[in-house]
């Protein structure tokens, strides 16, 4: 089933010369776990905020086109019912949250939308369980980690409950060990709930493995979209510097010298593994 | 600085921390009421002294000694007025009552500063805000206190950074005269002006894509409920109040140096 439809979408920000989205047209399946990369001011940040309304409602500009989110015409739609089916969770942890404790941060979303208290509680205690920050509840966000901030944000975003989880570089202000727990929640939420989830990522070789389709874009357009090994190992990707995983980049160049072969791409260092000491045996 | 760390809340539980933040205010009203209705020595000593039970039952003895100490400095530029006046108006002659009389009016602020700072160092910011919005004070004044609060320590350890950055590069604060020191700060006040501004962009991003405004009527993860404690410092609100009323009206209050034989 489509869950996001793009068709012929060109973005211009006010007073902008150029489009920041030019004529990109894409389709995403419910479930898919999306990885969206490409240089910096390619277009992915705009891209994110068409799925929830951001842009046309709050940047105004001009949209040409058509983007249908879960079956709605965001154009169509204000931002509060679009962020009903679209979570966004942004790059800097800290300007997405409000309150002065963890728990009430993570109620932001729900008391906005008015729901009841009882119904509040249990959501934000399933999210907070979730996206394993139960232990800080109660805690203020400037005492916590950079990555601790971030799993706020997305149990936050999860607490409403969305179809859709768009995370924009949610990684990039946190270290190796916080970014790797982050992909452990947001995987865990595809898997076992079936979110689907638009991940903007550049540390590819952390996050290959769980993507089911990557789009690669550059200078507002769409250059590759297509299933992960086949995008990751093109050589177009390479060429325009997005960071592809250092196991498949290796095995392009061993199969270059013909010393290692296969028809299956690894992106994952297992994977790799696995050939090289089937390449020994044989 | 040192009168604003005097009212940093920190969370500890406590009686005092646990009551209703509305009723809170309430006692500190009344306290202001009494300490304004008097110019006496003694009663004000007496409300002084009335206030430290709740101290101490607060377990912030600390912070709230911190805070007399930050308003010490006031209180001493209120006693240096009154004995001035005091002294300019009898004639240059100065007597224990005028003495009386100027502790009276250090005393009235410092018991005041001590019932805020009680209010303050025991309500939870996030309670306060909660406290505004059940006072039919509009949702959105609540919302930009509670997160201006959020952001202090945000803003002032980007400020020491913008200091370091800027010192290490060769900027000196404290050279000059008095108005080459301020414009001294401009090297940091113009990134961390621009820096708040993209923040708060930022800010209204996050709340767009968190329903902000979806429905007039929100509802709130806390609630705040009136309970045996909460009732009972409304009785003592009052009770202060009656007494303070009555003894002003139908009591003669002796000086200090009175009682003392002067
Ligand atoms: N708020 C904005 N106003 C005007 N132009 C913008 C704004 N945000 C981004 N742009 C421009 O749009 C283009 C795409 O930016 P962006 O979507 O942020 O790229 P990315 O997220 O891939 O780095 C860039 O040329 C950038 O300068
Ligand atoms: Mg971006």
């Amino acid at each position: 089933m489509v869950i996001v439809e793009a068709k012929d979408l060109t973005y211009t920000y006010p007073n902008a010369e150029k489009p920041a989205l030019d004529d990109v047209s894409f389709e995403i399946q419910k479930g898919e776990f999306v990885i969206l990369t490409g240089p910096s001011g390619c277009g992915k940040t705009s891209l994110c905020r068409c799925l929830n309304g951001l842009i046309p409602h709050f940047y105004q500009g001009e949209l040409k086109g058509k983007i249908v989110v879960n079956g709605l015409n965001v154009v169509d739609h204000p931002i509060h019912e679009l962020a009903m089916c679209v979570g966004l969770v942004f790059q800097n942890p800290e300007n997405q949250l409000f309150a002065l404790s963890v728990e009430k941060d993570v109620a932001f979303g729900l008391e906005n939308l008015g729901i009841p208290r009882k119904e509040m509680r249990e959501r934000v205690n399933w999210a907070m369980e979730t996206a394993g920050i139960m232990d800080l509840a109660e805690r203020a966000p400037h005492e916590l980690s950079g990555g601790q901030q971030q799993r706020v944000a997305i149990a936050s975003i999860m607490a409403m409950n969305p179809e859709i989880l768009v995370l924009d570089e949610p990684t990039s202000f946190l270290d190796p060990v916080g970014a790797k727990k982050i992909f452990g929640v947001i995987s865990k939420l595809n898997e076992s709930l079936d979110v689907t989830v638009i991940l903007i990522e550049h540390r590819l070789d952390l996050v290959a493995r769980y993507a089911n389709h990557v789009v690669v874009m550059d200078a507002g357009k769409i250059i590759l979209d297509g299933e992960p090994r086949e995008v990751l190992n093109s050589e177009k990707t390479r060429m325009l510097g997005v960071g592809i995983p250092k196991v498949t980049r290796l095995f392009q160049l061993l199969e270059e010298q013909k010393a290692l072969h296969s028809k299956k791409v690894p992106i994952m260092a297992e994977e790799m593994g696995e050939l090289v000491r089937g390449a020994l045996k044989a | 600085m040192s009168v604003f760390d005097g009212l940093k809340f920190r969370g500890i539980s406590s009686p005092i921390h646990m009551l209703d933040p509305r009723i809170k205010f309430f006692y500190v009203c009344s306290i202001f009421v009494v300490a304004i209705i008097f110019f006496e020595l003694l009663p004000l000593l007496v409300l002084f002294l009335f206030q430290i039970p709740f101290v101490i039952l607060a377990r912030v003895q600390k912070e709230w000694i911190r805070s007399l100490r930050g308003a010490a400095f006031l209180a001493s530029i209120i006693f240096g007025t009154n004995i001035l006046f005091r002294f300019i108006y009898a004639g240059y002659t100065l007597t224990a009552s005028d003495v009386e009389y100027a502790s009276a009016m250090t005393l009235r602020f410092i018991a005041l500063v001590e019932s805020f700072s009680i209010f303050f160092l025991t309500t939870s910011p996030d309670h306060l805000g909660l406290a505004l919005e059940k006072s039919h004070i509009p949702y959105e004044f609540c919302f930009a206190f509670t997160t201006a609060v959020r952001f202090v320590p945000v803003l002032a350890e980007e400020a020491q950074t913008i200091m370091d950055a800027q010192k290490a590069r060769g900027l000196e604060l404290e050279k000059g005269n008095f108005l080459r020191r301020i414009r001294n700060y401009i090297p940091i006040l113009i990134p961390l002006i621009i820096s708040a501004i993209r923040r708060s962009l930022e800010l209204a991003e996050a709340m767009e894509a968190r329903a902000w405004g979806a429905i007039e009527k929100r509802t709130n993860l806390y609630t705040l409920k009136m309970k045996r404690n909460d009732y009972l410092l409304v009785l003592v609100s009052i009770a202060v109040i009656i007494v303070g009323i009555f003894v002003k009206i139908y009591v003669s209050v002796p000086t200090i140096s009175n009682l003392l034989g002067f």
